[in-house]
């Protein structure tokens, strides 16, 4: 069984409430993106946060589970749009936690009768890390629509 | 007050073969995201990203953060941290692994008491605790040479 690493590097100057980061993938696909706090607990500034990467993160994750059980099942996805809101609140008594992860997914796939892809769909949840993960602290909710127009 | 993140990604194809994009995020900080299965499982990634990449951006962001805060709160403000996070993913398990690493230039601060307060971000910030079923994470906290 394979280890495969994935790796990331921060720069942070300064206090938390003025000081800014600097965020950069290993594999160079992205780099040197600036997140702040107001970035993370105010309006979108333009600059991405620790919640918009794992937003990112679980809608690859899903995309991909979802792509994979539906090969198996002798229907691939011909498109998957997947939307991904991640949403952080202050807990009483816990400070700041990531409490829900909310999935909607559009599906194009010929083949496959609507019990069968929710079967999939809820598969795809189940076997994606990331949504085993978050519930640690979050409710995840995944909604998806099959060929909508 | 609650604060909302968004992505948006699409897929085309099966999982083997077939590619995706992280095509937008809310505050437009980046996208599109080329992802895919082999720069996922394989020991080489070319130049796409992957959920545990991600994933890894996320936490070292989030500690980074609470570090900081923590730092400042007991009156060491940082000069600067440099942080790493580096997430193992074992396909058909899952993420079993994520080592954290940051140097610190911390006036007045020895390599106790940073180590400590590293230790304090890594149990406390919002994504470590979103990821508390991870088997293993771990920090390595050291002060920058002659900083």
């Amino acid at each position: 069984m394979p280890r495969i690493e994935r790796s990331a590097a921060i720069s942070w100057e300064g206090n938390v409430a003025r000081g800014v980061g600097l965020v950069s993938g290993d594999t160079g696909s992205f780099a040197e993106l600036p997140f702040s706090l107001p970035s993370r607990l105010n309006a979108e500034n333009g600059k991405t946060s620790p919640e918009e990467l794992l937003a990112a993160a679980h809608g690859g994750c899903l995309a991909m589970s979802l792509a994979s059980e539906l090969t198996q099942a002798g229907s691939p996805p011909e498109r998957l749009d997947v939307h991904v809101r991640i949403v952080m609140d202050e807990v009483p008594g816990q400070g700041h936690l990531v409490v829900g992860s909310e999935v909607e997914i559009a599906a194009r796939v010929d083949g496959v009768e609507q019990d069968r892809f929710d079967a999939l769909v809820a598969e795809a949840d189940a076997s994606c890390p990331f949504s085993h993960l978050i519930r640690a602290t979050a409710s995840v909710t995944v909604r998806a629509r099959l060929n909508a127009t | 007050m609650a604060a909302e993140r968004r992505a948006e990604v699409t897929w085309n194809g099966d999982l083997m073969s077939g590619s995706g994009t992280i095509d937008s995020v809310g505050s437009g900080a980046f996208a599109p995201l080329d992802v895919s299965w082999p720069a996922r499982s394989e020991e080489r990634s070319g130049a796409k990203t992957s959920p545990e990449e991600l994933i890894a951006a996320a936490h070292a962001s989030c500690f980074s953060m609470a570090l900081a805060h923590g730092l400042a709160q007991a009156g060491n403000a940082p000069e600067r941290l440099a942080t790493s996070a580096t997430v193992t993913f074992v396909p058909g398990t899952g993420i079993t692994k994520i080592a954290l690493a940051v140097e610190g230039s911390v006036p007045g601060l020895d390599d106790a008491g940073f180590r400590e307060a590293a230790e304090g971000a890594k149990a406390n910030c919002p994504v470590s605790q979103a990821l508390a079923g991870v088997g293993e994470i771990t920090v390595d906290a050291r002060l920058a040479s002659g900083g």
